[in-house]
């Protein structure tokens, strides 16, 4: 395994966070609040030690699926590491265990918070928290690829390794390009819903805040209450706003470049928005007699699964008081999960279409045993390879769940908060039902508890697999192995 | 794509007919010199393979070159320079557009290409254009419409349309104990009167004849009829016959003719099985038709064919390359199924065999190509008033049917149908006036601009003119 360049690049992503860190000082200036002091001496610390990594460039600058798979998951860790030591240094967070937990809930956009008294932190560590939703949800990989230039064709393999869906494929031949056009659009989406949110007289500071934690699909919120208090146009404009950043990226692209016909058609997003319409239309009968009128009911509806399908966590109620049925569904939306290429997280649509194709082809089967049935997506047959890593990621899904389901089990608490607990972290959510609804938090679990949690919120980011990797002894065998060679 | 006409340069006409060369002695390339030499035409033939050369030069009085048919010295030698036409039929579709370049780049001569690969057919238009061809012809996918054309009547042995699709040529069989038994056919018009219908040709132990009105049907008679689609439909569906299309088919073979008849029919709401040995060539099918069922097996299997349910099949249709297993296979399902069964022949070697055997509706793809060449060549021949339009050979090439556009005065318009003296075994089946189908009687007349339907016993008419005695 060629470690150097794997170094080099976690170096390089701590430069990269140590200029994101200075984000929030900008806060902290604006406001007049001394924890902005906190963040600038995290920076420095991680520009150091950016420095120091990055210091000698490798001389070998190719790389393999495997260091792609290496670096992303390792620079994921790191990230959150150096992350969350703003909240601890400052006390505002006072349990490493916590204050690790919240940032790596924010990088991985899952927005599960261990805080009880959110409106309590100060306006910067506030920001902080919805601004590693923005980085996580495109990815900080991604944005290197997109500034710094990178030798060799190889650089697909971090893209790979980063991005969601079961095939990642690239908007335009260069690797650079397509990042960049990644997070151009990532960047102009964000502006616009910044800038309805201002027209509906949303504060700056929380229309910041809220677009932010959108665009990431993360979920945090700058209120105890979540979106309760906001008024019915800002629930809509974030609403519509979660649906949108859970459509896969390529959709904008065609858009943008005039082949509006082909971007319609993309199998994909059509399920999606099929998804979403019918699950609203089912919670908004069940909701029909608990609100004053029909709209506000379909709001709710409608915003709650979009923040559950995006994976996103917002809240504008407490769904954990709405009947068995809506609930049943909220739980079955967040393993569907949104689009392949966007940010939310969760099993994703693109697999759950492929997952059942695969079913009737197994039904077909017996019908017909010696039919033949390529599995395609818009009109593509789907590659054998691609099909059977979909059926392979599921079962390993499955497996971490009821692993981790089985550990936090311990702690004895109903079923219902354990499982959600676990479906909300794994799927990037956020808030599940019972003990951890949207009106409650994380911190009741024990620390052993929120570090399977912490693992299982890094897993359903990356996607499984790069995690998964990183503990493979295969690996670390051979990278011994090699290091002996050139002693 | 075959009722195509374009303007064309005319060349050095020999009275004796035209210079063609055909490049690629395969089926198509011996049916049509079978079929151009006949018409007296004078021929060369290229092909890269000595021996397949050979085997057609020694049956007909044609001229064989052998070599590469796209290469310009070879195109010199076999004299482009002045030659009226050339057909490209080799198995390559790259090469069949490539030596029609050549050509067309050469002499400027006018030239023709089959492709046959899905992936041109679509833009083949396109393609005709671009490159200045004057026809680009899919045999495949015309064998295919026409399959499909009787699955969406399966009463029918036949169904030839004409008027871009207005009018159709319907030959079906008259079983035990119908209505119509027993009937002279100017009864017809008297007991159906809303449905105008035509008898314009009939078979009788393998007899063909072009009736008058006091000619009786009698039971196993093929007969075939001109009307429009609606009332083709409405006349069959009153002598008692089942006019609903087929719900499903299974198809033998998965080659180009099978994809292009799966997808109209899949496009016509019918349930497609195709059953193909090559494996890979499953996995393309299943990629192209991702609705149809695709089978990986031996279509000649009689258990795998069970199991997939011919005998509950409402359809069948063996297409497989080779003649002698799609003959089996229609006889095997006509044997336990009722499927309406389609066969394709690719080679006319045993006519008379097939014709005997009572294997129902037969597709020849082969014949389809050189009916279309044949329709050009004709029409480039003639500088008359009337241009042909479209062409079938019917009942084994025994009867002609030819669509006429009149561009011209000449003895044959403007006057009622009844004074003109029209030569025997002759019909004037319907007249196409600004797309309303006309079955004319006595009084009607063939004005300009219409364009008439004529089936005939007699061959070689190039012009509305020759009807006349």
């Amino acid at each position: 395994m060629n470690i150097s360049i794997v170094r080099y690049l976690l170096g390089q992503i701590l430069k990269i966070e140590a200029i994101l860190l200075l984000f929030p000082c900008i806060v902290a200036f604006i406001f007049r609040e001394k924890q902005g002091l906190c963040f600038l001496i995290v920076s420095a610390v991680s520009a150091l030690l950016g420095i120091l990594l990055a210091a000698k460039k490798p001389k070998n600058n190719v790389f393999y699926l495997k260091e792609g798979c290496v670096t992303t998951a390792s620079s994921w860790i790191i990230l959150s590491l150096v992350g969350c030591l703003p909240f601890y240094i400052s006390r505002e967070i006072p349990s490493f265990t916590n204050a690790l937990f919240e940032t790596v809930s924010g990088f991985t956009t899952t927005g599960a918070s261990i805080l009880s008294d959110i409106e309590s932190l100060s306006k910067c560590m506030l920001f902080w928290r919805s601004f590693t939703h923005w980085i996580g949800g495109m990815g900080v990989l991604v944005f290197l690829l997109a500034i710094a230039p990178m030798a060799g064709g190889s650089n697909m393999n971090l893209m790979k390794a980063e991005s969601t869906g079961p095939s990642v494929g690239k908007l335009v031949p260069k690797v650079r390009t397509t990042a960049r056009i990644l997070y151009l659009l990532y960047l102009i989406l964000t502006i616009v819903q910044f800038l309805f949110l201002i027209l509906g007289n949303v504060p700056v500071f929380d229309s910041i805040c809220i677009a932010l934690g959108t665009a990431g699909t993360g979920g945090y919120s700058i209120k105890n209450d979540g979106f309760a208090s906001y008024s019915p146009y800002c629930i809509w404009v974030t609403g519509i706003f979660m649906v949108l950043f859970g459509v896969n990226f390529n959709f904008y692209y065609l858009f943008l470049y005039k082949k509006i016909k082909k971007a319609l058609q993309m199998e994909e997003v059509r399920t999606y928005f099929t998804i979403i319409l019918v699950s609203v239309l089912i919670i908004c009968i069940f909701n029909i007699g608990n609100y004053t009128s029909f709209v506000e009911g379909l709001m709710h509806s409608f915003f709650q699964v979009a923040s559950i399908i995006t994976t996103t966590g917002f809240a504008s109620i407490d769904f954990d008081q709405w009947e068995q049925v809506p609930k049943l569904i909220l739980l079955a939306l967040m393993f569907v999960g949104g689009c392949a290429g966007s940010t939310a997280g969760g099993i994703k649509v693109s697999r759950i279409i492929i997952f059942v194709k695969t079913v009737f082809k197994e039904l077909l089967s017996y019908i017909h045993p010696k039919s033949i049935k390529k599995i395609q997506l818009d009109h593509k047959p789907i590659e054998h390879e691609v099909i059977r890593a979909t059926n392979v990621y599921l079962i390993i899904f499955i497996l971490i769940f009821l692993i981790s389901l089985f550990f936090i089990s311990f702690e004895n608490k109903d079923f219902t908060t354990n499982f959600s607990a676990i479906a909300a972290t794994l799927n990037n959510i956020g808030p599940g039902l019972s003990m951890v609804g949207p009106m409650c938090n994380f911190d009741h679990f024990s620390i052993f508890s929120k570090y399977v949690m912490i693992f299982d919120m890094l897993a359903g980011r990356l996607e499984l697999f790069p995690l998964l990797l990183l503990f493979h002894p295969a690996l670390w065998k051979e990278y011994f192995s090699s290091r002996k060679g050139t002693i | 794509m075959l009722d195509f006409m374009t303007s064309f340069t005319v060349g050095s006409q020999s009275k004796h007919g035209l210079k063609i060369i055909i490049v690629g002695a395969g089926s198509v390339g011996s049916t049509l010199v079978e079929q151009l030499v006949k018409e007296g035409h004078n021929i060369t033939l290229i092909d890269q393979n000595p021996e397949s050369l050979h085997s057609i030069t020694n049956l007909y009085d044609i001229m064989g070159i052998v070599g590469n048919g796209a290469s310009y010295s070879v195109q010199l030698e076999a004299g482009i320079k002045d030659t009226d036409l050339l057909i490209a039929v080799t198995n390559s579709d790259e090469l069949n557009l490539l030596c029609c370049t050549v050509a067309k780049q050469v002499a400027n001569c006018n030239a023709i290409a089959r492709v046959r690969t899905p992936d041109y057919n679509e833009e083949s238009n396109y393609l005709r254009e671009k490159l200045g061809l004057v026809m680009v012809m899919n045999p495949e996918f015309e064998a295919a419409k026409e399959a499909a054309r009787v699955l969406y009547l399966p009463t029918a042995l036949e169904v030839n349309s004409f008027a871009h699709g207005q009018a159709e040529i319907i030959k079906f069989k008259v079983p035990e104990y119908n209505v119509l038994e027993g009937k002279p056919i100017y009864s017809l018009s008297r007991d159906y009167p809303q449905c105008k219908i035509l008898i314009c040709a009939v078979e009788r132990n393998g007899d063909v004849y072009i009736p008058s009105g006091d000619f009786v049907i009698h039971t196993g008679d093929v007969l075939s009829f001109v009307s429009t689609r609606q009332n083709a439909k409405l006349f069959l569906d009153q002598i008692g016959f089942n006019t609903k299309q087929v719900k499903n088919t299974i198809i033998i073979g998965g080659g180009k003719a099978a994809y292009y008849l799966a997808q109209q029919l899949l496009n016509m709401g019918i349930d497609v099985k195709i059953i193909e040995r090559n494996m890979k060539r499953c996995e393309e099918l299943s990629i192209l038709l991702p609705n149809a069922i695709i089978i990986n097996g031996d279509g000649s299997d009689t258990e795998l064919l069970k199991e997939e349910g011919i005998e509950f099949a409402e359809s069948f249709v063996p297409l497989t390359g080779t003649d002698t297993e799609n003959i089996m296979l229609t006889l095997y399902a006509k044997q336990i199924s009722n499927a309406k069964v389609i066969t394709k022949i690719n080679r006319s070697t045993f006519k008379n065999v097939i014709a005997k055997l009572d294997l129902g509706s037969v597709v020849y793809p082969e014949q389809i190509t050189s009916e279309a060449i044949i329709k050009y060549v004709r029409a480039k021949k003639n500088s008359y008033n009337s241009n042909i339009q479209t062409l079938y050979h019917m009942f084994d090439s025994r009867i002609e049917a030819i669509e006429f556009l009149v561009e011209k005065e000449s003895p044959a318009t403007g006057i009622p149908l009844m004074e003109l003296t029209l030569k025997k075994n002759l019909l004037i089946s319907f007249i196409n006036r600004n797309g309303k189908i006309i079955i004319p009687n006595g009084q009607d007349c063939i004005q300009i601009g219409d364009t008439v339907m004529i089936v005939t016993s007699h061959t070689g008419f190039k012009d509305l003119e020759d009807i006349l005695e």
